[in-house]
C-alpha cells in the first residue's frame, strides 16, 4: 500500500473563486524522495498543507476528493493524530516557532514533549539535530534573536526531531547558504534511504533534480506531470509552465547531448559524462566604467549583546555598480546593511554616505536616499491595502498625493502587482508580500536600493522581474546592493560581489574573480554557480558565469 | 528579546528548590499568622523570608520591591493613624496631628500582612522560571492550554515590544520621523497601535497553526525535558510547612471553642 495516496483532490480557499488545487492524482511509496515544483501560485504550499490536514481542517473552504495517509483520510483524521505521522516545515520559519520557549534547545524539543518522547531520547535527538544543522552553538539563544538562515535551521530541526514517517518541507532552504542547503538535502536524502518518505517543495531546481526520485509538476492547481527528473526537465513546454530546467539540462539541450533514452541530463555528473571539453574561453573582462562613490565604511564594528561581536572591523567603499553581498548564514550581512540604513548604530568606526557621517542623521532623514527591503516582508508591511502600503513612503518624503500615486503605480507595475492594488497584503502569498515590500521602497525612488534576500520564495518569473529591477536601477546610475544566496542569480546580474564570513569581508571583486577564489568561497560556505561547477569538472580554464555566456562561447544559442 | 519575568538563574540553592516547596512556603507564610492572629508571627515569617532571600543571594533584588511597597505602607499608616473610625487613645502628636493607638495598630497589621505576602511571593517569583512552575503544574494535571496561555502571557509584553520596534523600523525606514523630541515620538506612537494589534492577531493565528503541526493537541502523555526530581530538602520542608498550617488551624479551632 502506498504511504500517500491522493485521489482527484480539489480544494478552494474560502472567499476565493478559483480552485487552488484541481484534480490531483498521485501516490507515494515508502522511502521515496518526491520533489514538488511549479511556478508561484501553482498550489504547492496548499498541497503541503493538505497532506497534514490543515487544509481543510484549519483553513476550511471547499474540499473534494481524497488524501489518504497510510490509508487514513487526511481531511477527517484529527491533526493531533496526523502530526505524529506527517511533519510539515513551513515556508516562513518564523511561523514554525511555538512562542512558548525562550531558547533554541527547548524550542526544538517542544514537539517531542507533546508526543511523549522519553527524556533521554529527547536530549539525544535535539543534540543530533542541532549539530547536524550547525546551530549547536546557538542552543541557549532566544529563537527570535537569530538570523534568517539560523531560524530556518531551527524550524527544520524542530520537525526533524519528531521523527515523522513522512516529512513535507516547503522551501526549507530558501534562506540557507549554499553549503547549508546541500547539507539539508543530504540529510533528507539519508532519511529517505532509511525509509522515511520525503516531499519537498523547492525552487532550487538543480538540487531537486539531483536528489529526487520523482517530481510532481504543478501549474495553476493542476497536476501537469509526475515523473523522473530527466523526463520532467526534458519537457519542451517547461518555460511556459513557469519552471526552468537545471542549468546542466539547458546546456545539454542546446548542445544536443542526450541520455540513451532521449531525455537530457539533469545533474552535473550526467552532463559531464555526455559533454566534451572544447577550446571555448570565457569572454575577456569588460572594462567597468568608474562610478561615483556612495558609501565609505571604515573599521566598522557592531555587537547585539556585549561580549559577542558580530562585525569585526569592516572596511568597504561602495560605488554605484550593482553589488551583491554573499556569505554564510549569520555572517553579519543583514547586520551590515541595517547599519548602512541607520537602523542599527555602529559601535566603532564610521559610515559615510556621500561624504557625510550618517551617525548624526535620523533614519527618516536618510529614507529618501537609501531604501531598504527587509529580509522578512512581514517585518515591513503594516497597512491593510497594497496601494496604501506602497504610498506610505512617497507621502512621507514629501511627494504630493498625485505624484505619490503615480510613483506607486509605476512601482507596482514593475513588480508585477498592478492588479493587486486593492488587496490586503496580509492575504497575499509570501512571494507577493516580498514584492509588495520591494515596490514600497521602489516607489520612493531612492538613490540606493538595499535588497535583503529578494529572491526568497520567487519562481523564475519573479527572479527575472527582480533582475529587471536591478538592471533598470543601475542604468539610472543608482546603487543596488543585494544580499543573496542564489549564486546563479549573482553571476547573472551583478558587477561586484562582496563575500562575508564571520563578520569580515573575505573577498571582494567582480563575479569572475570571486568565483575563482576557492578559499574565500569555502570560508563563507559558498559554492560557485552551476555552470562554473560544470566547466570546472570538464576542465575548462577560466570561469564561465552563466549558461548564456557558456553557450555563446561554444558558438550556439539556448 | 527581553523577558519580563523577574527570574534570573543565579545558581543558588533557592533556584534549584522545587517550585511546589516554594508554593507551600507562600501558603504557610500567609495563612499561619492570619489563622493564629498573632502579630509576632508576622515578624517571624518576615524575618524568615528575608533570611531565605539573603541565603539565595536575592536580597538586593528585593529591595526595590520593598521600597515601593513602603511608599504605600506609609500612606496607610498616616490615614489610619489619623483618621481611623475606632481611634480613641492618642499615642503621640506631631504639632496639630494626633496619632491614635487603634489606627496605628490596625495599620501595623495591614503593613505586616502586605510585607509578609510580598516577601514570600518574592521568593517564588525571583527564583523560579515561570515555565518551570507551569510545567510542574501541568504534570499534576493542570490544563495544558491554560499552561500555554500563562507562559505566553509572559512573552506577550516582550513580543509586543518587539513588534513595536519592528514596525517603528519599517516606518522610519520609509521616511516617518520617529526619533528626536518628545512631540515627534508622541506623534509617531498613534499610527503604531493598529498595526501592532493587527500583527499580534495574525501572529496568534499563525502560532495556532504552528502548535497544531508540532503536536500540541496530541493525545499522548506529555514528557518533559527538564529533570526535576525533588531534591533531598524538598520533602521534609514541605511536610514541616504543611504541618505548621495544620497546627495553626487546630489552634484556631481550639481558640474558638
Ligand atoms: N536581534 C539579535 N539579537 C542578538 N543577536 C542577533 C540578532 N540578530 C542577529 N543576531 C546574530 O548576529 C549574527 C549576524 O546576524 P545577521 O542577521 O547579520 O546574519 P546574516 O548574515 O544576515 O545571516 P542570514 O544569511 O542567515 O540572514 C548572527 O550570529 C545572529 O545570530
Ligand atoms: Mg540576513
Amino acid at each position: 500500500m502506498p504511504v500517500i495516496a491522493v485521489e482527484n483532490l480539489k480544494y478552494r480557499y474560502p472567499h476565493a473563486e478559483a480552485l487552488a488545487l484541481d484534480g490531483l492524482n498521485f501516490t507515494v511509496e515508502k522511502g521515496e524522495f518526491i520533489g514538488i515544483v511549479g511556478e508561484n501560485g501553482a498550489g504547492k504550499s496548499t498541497l503541503s498543507q493538505a497532506l497534514i490536514g490543515l487544509v481543510p481542517q484549519f483553513y476550511k473552504g471547499a474540499y473534494g476528493g481524497k488524501v489518504l495517509i497510510d490509508g487514513r483520510p487526511a481531511d477527517t483524521t484529527p491533526i493531533a493524530e496526523l502530526c505524529c505521522k506527517v511533519g510539515l516545515v513551513f515556508q516562513n520559519p518564523f511561523n514554525q516557532l511555538s512562542g512558548a520557549k525562550d531558547n533554541v534547545y527547548e524550542e526544538v524539543a517542544f514537539g517531542m514533549q507533546n508526543l511523549g518522547v522519553p527524556r533521554e531520547e529527547m536530549h539525544r535527538r535535539v543534540e543530533n539535530a542541532l549539530k547536524m544543522l550547525d546551530i549547536w552553538q546557538f542552543r541557549d539563544r532566544n529563537p527570535f534573536d537569530l538570523s534568517g538562515g539560523q531560524m530556518q535551521r531551527v524550524a527544520i530541526a524542530s520537525i526533524l526531531v519528531m521523527e515523522p514517517d513522512i516529512m513535507v518541507l516547503d522551501e526549507p532552504t530558501s534562506q540557507l547558504d549554499p553549503q547549508g542547503s546541500e547539507e539539508v538535502f543530504r540529510t533528507v536524502d539519508k532519511l529517505a534511504r532509511s525509509g522515511i518518505t520525503i516531499l519537498m517543495i523547492e525552487q532550487k531546481i538543480e538540487k531537486i533534480a539531483a536528489y529526487c526520485d520523482r517530481i510532481l509538476l504543478l501549474h495553476q492547481g493542476h497536476q501537469i506531470a509526475y515523473d523522473t527528473p530527466q523526463k520532467i526537465f526534458s519537457r519542451p513546454d517547461l518555460e511556459e509552465l513557469g519552471v526552468r530546467a537545471p542549468a546542466f539540462t539547458r546546456i545539454c539541450r542546446a548542445l544536443g547531448a542526450t541520455l540513451p533514452d532521449g531525455s537530457y541530463p539533469v545533474t552535473v555528473e550526467e552532463a559531464a559524462d555526455r559533454l566534451q571539453r572544447t577550446d571555448a574561453l570565457p569572454p575577456p573582462a569588460a572594462p567597468v566604467p568608474s562610478r561615483p562613490v556612495l558609501f565609505e565604511i571604515q573599521d566598522l564594528t557592531f555587537s547585539y549583546n556585549p561580549g559577542t561581536q558580530v562585525l569585526h572591523g569592516i572596511n568597504l567603499c561602495l560605488d554605484a555598480r550593482p553589488t551583491a553581498i554573499i556569505g554564510q548564514n549569520g555572517a553579519g550581512k543583514t547586520t551590515l546593511v541595517k547599519l548602512l540604513k541607520g537602523l542599527l548604530r555602529a559601535e566603532g568606526g564610521s559610515i559615510r554616505f556621500r561624504g557625510e557621517d550618517i551617525a548624526g542623521k535620523t533614519v527618516a532623514a536618510l529614507a529618501a536616499q537609501v531604501g531598504y527591503v527587509f529580509q522578512n516582508p512581514d517585518d515591513q508591511i503594516f497597512r491593510y491595502n497594497v496601494l496604501d502600503e506602497v504610498m506610505f513612503g512617497p507621502l512621507n518624503i514629501g511627494m504630493d498625493e498625485a505624484q505619490a500615486k503615480e510613483k506607486s503605480r509605476a512601482a507596482l507595475a514593475m513588480t508585477g502587482l498592478a492588479d493587486k492594488e486593492t488587496s490586503n497584503p496580509y492575504d497575499l502569498e509570501l512571494y507577493e508580500r516580498k514584492m509588495v515590500a520591494i515596490a514600497s521602497v521602489l516607489a520612493m525612488d531612492p538613490d540606493v536600493l538595499i535588497l535583503d534576500e529578494p529572491t526568497i520564495a520567487q519562481d523564475v518569473r519573479g527572479r527575472q522581474c527582480i533582475a529587471g529591477i536591478v538592471r533598470t536601477l543601475s542604468e539610472q546610475g543608482k546603487l543596488v546592493l543585494a544580499i543573496l544566496h542564489d549564486m546563479d542569480f549573482v553571476a547573472e546580474c551583478f558587477d561586484r560581489v562582496i563575500v562575508m564570513a564571520q563578520g569580515q569581508v573575505a573577498a571582494d571583486g567582480t563575479p569572475r574573480q570571486v568565483f575563482a577564489d576557492a578559499e574565500a568561497l569555502q570560508a563563507a560556505r559558498l559554492d560557485p554557480p552551476h555552470v562554473t561547477q560544470l566547466c570546472t569538472r570538464l576542465g575548462y580554464e577560466g570561469v564561465f558565469l552563466t549558461v548564456e555566456e557558456f553557450l555563446t562561447a561554444c558558438g550556439c544559442k539556448e | 528579546m527581553k523577558s519580563i519575568s523577574l527570574y534570573i538563574d543565579n545558581g543558588s540553592w533557592l533556584c534549584r528548590m522545587h517550585p511546589f516547596t516554594k508554593l507551600a512556603y507562600i501558603a504557610a507564610a500567609i495563612s499561619v499568622p492570619l489563622l493564629a492572629g498573632r502579630l509576632w508571627l508576622f515578624a517571624v515569617f518576615i524575618a524568615l523570608s528575608l533570611a531565605v532571600l539573603a541565603s539565595g543571594h536575592l536580597l538586593k533584588r528585593v529591595v526595590p520591591l520593598v521600597a515601593f511597597s513602603f511608599t504605600i505602607l506609609i500612606t496607610i499608616f498616616l490615614i489610619h493613624g489619623l483618621f481611623n473610625q475606632q481611634n480613641r487613645d492618642i499615642l503621640f502628636s506631631i504639632g496639630p496631628l494626633h496619632f491614635y493607638r487603634e489606627g496605628l495598630l490596625y495599620a501595623l497589621h495591614i503593613g505586616c500582612n502586605v510585607l509578609n505576602m510580598l516577601l514570600s511571593f518574592a521568593i517564588l517569583v525571583l527564583s523560579t522560571k515561570p515555565s518551570e512552575l507551569v510545567e510542574e503544574l501541568e504534570k499534576r494535571g493542570f490544563s495544558r492550554r491554560m499552561g500555554y496561555i500563562i507562559i505566553s502571557v509572559f512573552q506577550i509584553v516582550p513580543q509586543m515590544m518587539g513588534t513595536m520596534n519592528t514596525i517603528t523600523d519599517a516606518q522610519r525606514s520609509r521616511g516617518m520621523e520617529t526619533e528626536g523630541s518628545l512631540a515627534t515620538r508622541a506623534k509617531a506612537f498613534l499610527p503604531l497601535i493598529s498595526p501592532v494589534v493587527m500583527s499580534s492577531l495574525i501572529n496568534t493565528r499563525e502560532r495556532a497553526v504552528a502548535l497544531e503541526v508540532r503536536g500540541f493537541a496530541a493525545k499522548q502523555k506529555k514528557t518533559y525535558l527538564a529533570d526535576r526530581t525533588p531534591r533531598r530538602g524538598d520533602k521534609p520542608i514541605t511536610i514541616v510547612l504543611l504541618a505548621l498550617i495544620v497546627l495553626a488551624v487546630i489552634w484556631r479551632i481550639v481558640q474558638c471553642l
